[in-house]
């Protein structure tokens, strides 16, 4: 038997219509952009044609404050730059002022500052893993895996500085205070926990075929153009160089320490995924040697440090691995107890200048994952 | 002690000395007049604005050189004395890195020019335009110098020395004040 259809009408084509672009306005208020960020997006259907960003809504003014405030007053600026992971922000500053004024630094305290840090790119790391997640729709699931392991290393940073997010816990020639008592016992108890977490999220996004499927092939880059746009950090790891400046530049106590540098292979969203995934395990290989390896008893600040700190005339550009790339700092001295200039090289600044390359082309749902995957702090951007 | 990375495809920690660097861009770029000097961490050239492209061009494109990374760019204020570009490039071949800073004129009504160098390297793009927007530097040749982190509209140098730390309200005129900075 068969059906006869009605002869179809003459459809109109597209080709008898003049498209228009539309303009989509994306935040400052919005939950996809992870902070206060703006994107103009111009769509022709469901692809979009055209992204202008818009930052500068959390601009404080660090770089002229950093100019009126002494050199361990600053501190407390920089910490809130990057303040997903505070303490790193906080390790980079006073690098960079000892670099300048030449202070030494005890080596308990070189190890505490790894160990500290590490743990803060730990968080930051979860909570890329956490949010990014929440980006491509698994509703939630992987925030709460994420965040309940985030606790535990806030609670951490709580008994050994006194605060969670913030916690000015390092000092220009060392340290504040030394670790409490139990610290090694915490801190592997911890690492535990993160362990476990990773393995949840790991069941959760990695082995996931939907998951899989949604970040694969979507925006690669190669090693070059990445280079060429300024981008460092996770995603040009991703794209396969292994570039990373606690290998590329040595600093402090990393030398001594065996870690390997995870890269992808096209640079897209999946490799940048996989990459941060990655790094966490190395993170946690790096604190379990420091707890070896850490002088037992010492000095955690150096005892020579001068009441005010006065800085001969001098300059340096000191670089240092953020949770999100080449953590920059240029500092100038002219003397005097304040910094003549300070600048910050923000690695998610310099990222996130790329994302227009990145996003024209694609569909308008895969935006806001590529905006994600960039895994940009707002307030870094921002200054 | 080292236990250190199987192989890596760059050369690590800027092994090559500053004396060596500085008697490699002498050799290549024999054409531009530089100066150098040298800061805690890196070589620093130093170079007139209109020499900057040709430059940079060189350190970029020379195989002995091959400055392919654009890290920073920092603006300074001397007041008096003038103002000041601070580049600094890395190289992913060599493993090398270099500061090119640029020696400019007071901050002033026309504003200092130099050239862009956003053909060369597109990370340049945004950091030339917080530089403008901050010291009221002009890029010649930069596609689109809008204000990037400061309103659209506000057309204040913030970190030129001349400008005050004050309060944004007393800047706009809604809350009294000391007397703020006249633009």
């Amino acid at each position: 038997m068969s059906i006869h259809w009605p002869e179809a009408p003459n459809l109109v084509s597209e080709a008898d219509f003049d498209t228009v672009d539309m303009t989509i306005n994306v935040g400052p208020q919005h939950p996809a952009t992870h902070g206060v960020f703006r994107m103009v997006l111009t769509v022709d259907g469901e692809v979009v044609v055209d992204c202008e960003p818009y930052i500068g809504y959390l601009h404080r003014g660090l770089e002229k404050l950093s100019e009126h405030n002494d050199y361990r007053q600053a501190m407390g600026f920089w910490d809130r730059t990057d303040y997903l992971a505070g303490i790193t922000c906080e390790v980079a500053y006073c690098m960079a002022v000892e670099k300048l004024s030449g202070i030494a630094v005890p080596e308990r305290a070189e190890y505490i500052r790894v160990i500290m840090a590490e743990l803060g790119r730990i968080n930051s790391h979860l909570m890329f893993l956490g949010a990014f997640g929440t980006d491509v729709g698994s509703m939630g699931t992987t925030f709460s895996y994420a965040f309940r392991e985030r606790e535990k290393v806030y609670d951490l940073f709580e008994e050994v500085a006194g605060d969670r997010l913030f916690p000015t816990y390092i000092r220009v020639g060392g340290v504040s205070m030394d670790l409490p008592d139990n610290f090694e016992q915490r801190c592997r108890w911890v690492l535990s926990g993160v362990q476990q977490g990773l393995e949840d999220l790991d069941g959760l996004l990695t082995g996931n075929e939907v998951f899989v499927e949604r970040c694969r092939g979507l925006a690669p880059m190669t090693t070059e153009r990445a280079i060429a746009l300024g981008i460092t950090g996770p995603i040009l790891r991703a794209t396969g160089m292994p570039w990373d400046l606690r290998r590329a530049e040595p600093y402090g106590v990393y030398p001594r320490l065996d870690f390997d540098i995870p890269i992808g292979r096209s640079g897209d969203i999946f490799d940048r995924f996989w990459v941060r995934m990655a790094e966490v395990h190395q993170s946690i290989r790096i604190i379990e040697q420091c707890l070896k390896d850490i002088p037992k008893g010492g000095l955690v600040l150096n005892p020579d440090l001068p009441k005010t700190l006065r800085i001969d005339e001098g300059e340096c550009y000191f670089r240092y691995e953020g949770t999100k790339g080449e953590y920059g700092v240029f500092a100038q001295s002219k003397g005097g107890n304040k910094p003549y200039r300070m600048k910050l090289r923000s690695p998610s600044f310099c990222n996130l200048s790329a994302l227009r390359e990145m996003v024209v082309g694609t569909y308008v749902a895969d935006a806001v994952v590529i905006l994600g995957s960039l895994d940009i702090v707002l307030g870094e951007v921002d200054k | 002690m080292s236990k250190n990375p199987a192989s890596l495809p760059y050369p690590v920690g800027s092994q090559v000395p500053h004396g060596e660097l500085k008697s490699i861009i002498q050799r290549v770029l024999k054409d531009v007049p530089v100066e150098f000097g040298e800061t805690k961490t890196d070589l620093d050239v130093i170079v007139q604005p209109a020499d900057l492209a040709q430059l940079v061009g060189g350190l970029r494109d020379r195989k002995e050189l091959a400055f392919d990374f654009l890290r920073n760019i920092t603006g300074v204020d001397y007041g008096e004395e003038g103002m000041a570009l601070k580049y600094a490039l890395y190289s992913f071949t060599h493993g090398h890195a270099l500061q090119v800073t640029v020696p400019l004129p007071p901050a002033q009504d026309p504003h200092p020019v130099v050239p862009s160098l956003a053909a060369l390297y597109p990370a340049a793009d945004w950091h030339e335009r917080e530089a403008h927007e901050m010291f009221g530097i002009d890029f010649e040749g930069h596609p689109n110098l809008r204000n990037l982190l400061l309103e659209e509209d506000l057309h204040i140098h913030p970190l030129l020395k001349a400008h005050p730390l004050q309060a944004a309200e007393i800047l706009q005129g809604i809350e009294s004040g000391p007397p703020g900075f006249k633009f």
